[in-house]
């Protein structure tokens, strides 16, 4: 060694401490090793598996919904593709959250609030889609899936969304299908329901949700971290497309009917009314109207809050079907079953006459006949035909109210219809019992009488109203009503088709009901309904004026207007002996309060409609308003 | 000092005479296992950028600009050799400016993510100045040891080094980027070791240093740092927050197995699960795609270049020399177990790159530095033979 070298400082190396350094090396790439060997060869099958479950998803097949046509084949509701933008939760790192919801709200022009609502308010988990947005239009659907990774976790979907071809004419029956609430899902999870999917929520959509819906299939997905679907590895069930269903409306009965309803509402200022159109030899609807109604495509395009909010304030209820979800006094038209009982009970014949004054006293308290001359002595025909209200107090107490309560429920009442549409009423019978239970006291004499007659506690839904009468005109057969004759299976075939379905038959003589049917026979002929005789079809019916209420000043109640009426099968030369009536129609004006019956009037227009009269016999004289029935 | 006396005649020596000498005191090892080592790094800079669904060679990716600072890293490495270290120590507090300056002026303009300042763009290009602050404290910091000679045991050396350290690591602390603060205390830590330091006095600095850990958690550190520092000890984690990475990582690690998908085969990140694949995370790409095997090799290339930067040091017959080399592999050794043991969930997440592997211009180049300033050392030792 130099002199050069050994005049510097001795090296402060030390042999000791470059090994410790080495040693701690060593202790380090050993500890990375073991760590490393552990996490991929020990615990590498259970990672493997999860990176695999990490990328593949099994997706729900979505199956076509079903169609539904009316009875002449018309297309009432079809699928049409939209554009929908969903959100997976979980593929979206929550740092990123306010950025992605920004982005989204001002895409699709809404609100970072709402959006979030939708988020927080998901009902699934975090790792099943929500859906933010449903029928998006073409151009902000493309810029939302072409944004890519700066929406993590947000996809758009193409998906059919309802599209009614006739909007309100059908609502009331249709209904629509909308996304399943949180509340639904918790019940409808183990069925297959996902929860950003559409349910049937109300009418025929709902009623044959399992029908219409399918059977979903499912396919194992592969997707990358920001959810969106890389490729389809393998269909593990094919999706079963829904069935499709053939309604027994008649697009052209239910637009006349509602033509004829809405002539009347215009006419008069009516604000609810039911027009409902029936076979009465099978119980087939062939149109059902309820105004006011609603436009159930804005319902299956997402409704805003704010119009449904108007929807539910609107005094009206135009979300109700008020043919079968709301009840209303008879009137008049129930003393169909005070007659039929005294009938078959034998407490009269058809030539029994009884005398009918101005009024009845019981006690100390006159019962008022509407016309304050009556009409003397009278039999069935005279006392049906002109409505007499005390002929049929006097009914009503031969009877006696249970027996009066067991003929109403032979015709229907007091029980719904079982008509194939969500949310039907039952309606009430009053009875001894009935009012034991439900008031804690008999019924009095008195409210006999009014029972006898369609007031006081009766109250009944159109379609009760209508399916007794059409068991009068079928000759005692009470069917249940149905809006759906076939289902169509996805290939065509008809898997169910029609079938009547009896509820039961009525234990009544037959010739009671023939005597029936010409006592309403008699209120056309004996021009009760003014000039519905005069058309040149016959029909028989009955017209019902219903109080309901509160008294005015002059002690006066506001009240509804009923009519039903049938026709036979040879219209114009057919007689009301037989049995074999194809048509029966019934109107309800809610609080008409018109001079005349205008309730007859909607039915005459609508028979002229459908049997193509020329002539128009409609007395517009008779629908001045404000004309209080005069009671008591 | 002996080294300043003898500089003029040396320079003619060594340009006329001793290219040769200096060839066969150049390690070639070193060279080449930090080469295969940016080798890796390009090959994963490769697949990221084949599974990003781009061509490799086009302008942006990650594997092209990968080459470009694999070039420059190249080129600096060819000058820190040439250049003679000895003058590292007169430059030693110029240098320490420098640092400083460098640090202030990322606080100052630079950028980062959720308000933080890590890069300083230039032009097209960002650079993390806190890799080349480093490279210049492990000069800074072997200088001044070197300086005290004889000393070296007495708590004065130590408590000196650490007011120099002081000022970078507060400064990049306030990025705020605790990986790199904690690097800095690590190469400080070797660096003393090294020096041989009084152990009695190094078991005091350590006792202290453990007994700041819980007032620095309580005020210094950020919400975001914690739930970081802590998701790998969370048996349960939050696998939609802060535990997300890790989680993937995990995933991506351990579907590898034992040879490994092959590569650009890395479903994890092919899918995107895995966030920063090409820098932080890089190891854990290479695990899914090369597997344990590939795991051990990088292994292997490490404890292989450790080895030479510690002979490097071990031959070093200047106290600089020595210092320095400690302070590299204290360095390289530090940011391998906490790089590789953060993706492999027993290290918390802390930003601190993995050396030569990923991607990211400033550390490959500060690291291309730093071999090259050991290579001058290697070559400039056997002089006095001559």
């Amino acid at each position: 060694m130099s002199v050069f070298l050994d005049d510097r400082p001795k090296p402060i190396r030390s042999l000791s401490r470059f090994l410790t350094f080495a040693l701690v090396v060593i202790v380090g790439v050993s500890g990375l090793t073991a760590r490393l060997f552990y996490l991929q060869v020990i615990d590498g099958g259970r990672l493997a598996t999860l990176s695999t479950r990490n990328r593949t998803v099994i997706d729900a097949i979505r199956s076509p919904r079903g169609v539904i046509y009316d009875r002449a084949g018309r297309a009432l509701v079809t699928n049409v593709p939209t554009f929908v933008v969903k959100l997976r939760p979980s593929d979206m790192p929550l740092d990123q959250r306010p950025v992605v919801v920004d982005r989204l709200a001002a895409l699709l022009r809404m609100t970072a609030p709402e959006i979030n609502a939708i988020i927080d308010g998901n009902p699934g988990s975090t790792f099943d889609l929500v859906r933010i947005a449903g029928d998006v239009d073409r151009l902000t659907a493309q810029l939302i899936s072409e944004a890519g990774a700066d929406l993590p976790g947000v996809e758009v979907a193409v998906e059919a969304r309802r599209e009614y071809a006739n909007g309100p004419l059908m609502s009331q029956i249709l209904g629509y299908s909308a996304p399943v609430s949180g509340e639904q899902l918790k019940t409808l999870k183990d069925a297959g329901y996902l929860p950003d999917d559409l349910i049937g929520k109300v009418g025929i959509e709902a009623e044959y949700e399992t029908l219409l819906r399918g059977i979903y299939g499912s396919e194992s997905v592969e997707r990358d971290a920001s959810g969106r679907r890389t490729q389809v590895l393998q269909t593990i069930a094919e999706a079963r497309p829904g069935d499709s269903l053939t309604l027994s409306i008649d697009t052209k009965e239910q637009q006349y009917a509602q033509k004829a309803m809405l002539w009347a509402m215009k006419e008069v200022g009516i604000k609810r009314g039911v027009v409902i159109v029936m076979n009465p030899q099978t119980g087939e609807v062939l149109a059902l109207v309820s105004l006011p109604t609603y436009d159930n495509n804005v319902f299956a395009r997402g409704i805003s809050n704010a119009d449904y909010a108007k929807l539910l304030k609107n005094p009206d209820k135009p979300l109700l079907n008020h043919a079968i979800q709301a009840h209303y006094p008879p009137g008049s038209t129930y003393k169909l079953v005070a007659g039929t009982g005294v009938l078959a009970d034998k407490k009269i014949t058809s030539s029994t006459k009884v005398q009918t004054r101005g009024y009845l006293t019981l006690g100390s308290t006159r019962f008022y006949d509407w016309n304050r001359r009556g009409f003397g002595a009278c039999d069935i025909y005279c006392g049906f035909g002109h409505s007499s209200d005390t002929f049929f107090f006097q009914m009503a107490g031969k009877l006696g109210i249970d027996r009066l309560g067991y003929w109403a429920k032979q015709y229907g009442f007091g029980q719904p219809t079982g008509i194939d549409l969500p949310g039907e009423v039952a309606g009430i019978v009053p009875t001894n019992q009935w009012k034991q239970d439900v008031l804690g006291s008999r019924v009095f004499p008195g409210e006999t009488y009014q029972a006898g007659i369609g007031q006081g506690y009766d109250v009944v839904t159109p379609i009760q109203l209508i399916n007794a009468y059409a068991a009068l005109a079928n000759g005692g057969t009470v069917y249940q009503p149905q809006i759906v004759r076939d289902v169509v299976g996805p290939d065509g075939t008809v898997v169910r088709p029609f079938e009547p379905k009896v509820l039961h038959k009525m234990a009544v003589p037959a010739s009671a009901l023939k005597i029936m049917r010409n006592a309403a026979r008699s209120t056309v002929t004996l021009r009760h309904t003014y000039n519905l005789v005069d058309l040149p079809i016959k029909v028989a019916g009955k017209s019902g004026t219903a109080e309901f209420g509160i008294r005015d000043r002059k002690g006066r109640l506001p009240f509804h207007s009923w009519f039903v009426g049938f026709v036979p099968k040879d219209v114009r030369h057919g007689s009301f002996n037989g049995t074999d009536s194809q048509l029966i129609v019934l109107a309800f004006a809610y609080d008409s309060r018109t001079k005349g019956n205008v309730a007859t009037e909607i039915v005459k227009y609508y028979l002229q409609q459908h049997f193509g009269i020329k002539k128009d016999y409609r007395l517009p004289n008779l629908l001045k308003r404000g004309n209080f029935y005069q009671s008591n | 000092m002996g080294v300043m006396r003898a500089e003029p005649a040396r320079v003619t020596d060594w340009a006329a005479k001793a290219v040769g000498a200096a060839w066969r005191a150049f390690d070639l090892q070193l060279t080449t296992y930090a080469g295969l080592l940016v080798a890796v790094g390009l090959v994963m800079a490769y697949t990221n950028s084949v599974e990003g669904g781009s061509l490799p060679l086009e302008a942006g990716t990650t594997f092209s600009r990968g080459l470009m600072w694999a070039a420059i890293a190249v080129v600096v490495f060819v000058l820190a050799t040439t250049f003679d270290y000895h003058w590292l120590k007169t430059l030693a507090w110029p240098i320490y400016a420098l640092q400083l300056g460098l640090l202030v002026l990322t606080l100052a303009i630079g950028d980062g993510v959720g308000g933080s300042a890590r890069w300083v763009s230039v032009g097209p290009l960002t650079f993390q100045f806190s890799e080349i602050a480093k490279i210049l404290m492990i000069i800074v910091l072997a200088s001044y040891l070197a300086s005290r000679e004889g000393r070296l045991d007495s708590l004065a050396s130590i408590l000196g080094a650490c007011l120099l350290v002081g000022p970078p690591l507060v400064l990049v602390m306030l990025q705020p980027d605790l990986g790199t603060s904690m690097v800095f205390g690590a190469i400080l830590a070797g660096m003393l070791w090294m020096s041989g330091a009084s152990l009695r006095w190094l078991a005091v600095l350590a006792v202290g240093v453990i007994a700041m850990i819980p007032i620095g958690w309580t005020y210094l550190l950020r919400d975001y740092q914690k739930a970081r520092l802590t998701s790998f000890l969370d048996t349960n984690p939050d696998i939609q927050g802060a535990g997300y990475q890790l989680y993937q990582a995990q995933l991506a690690v351990g579907s590898g197995g034992f040879i490994g998908k092959g590569l650009t085969n890395g479903t994890q990140t092919q899918g995107d699960f895995l966030p920063v694949q090409a820098t932080d995370f890089v190891f854990a790409t290479l695990a899914e795609e090369l597997g344990f095997l590939g795991g051990v090799v990088l292994f292997v290339l490490f404890v292989l270049l450790l080895w030479r930067v510690l002979v490097a040091g071990w031959r070093s017959r200047d106290a600089f020399g020595t210092l320095f080399a400690a302070g590299v592999a204290s360095m390289i050794m530090f940011q391998l177990v906490v790089n590789v043991g953060m993706v492999l969930g027993v290290m918390p997440i802390t930003g601190i790159p993995l050396p030569f592997v990923t991607h990211g211009g400033a550390s490959l180049v500060s690291m291309a530095a730093g071999l090259g300033i050991l290579q001058s050392i290697n070559i400039r030792q056997t002089k006095a033979a001559w």
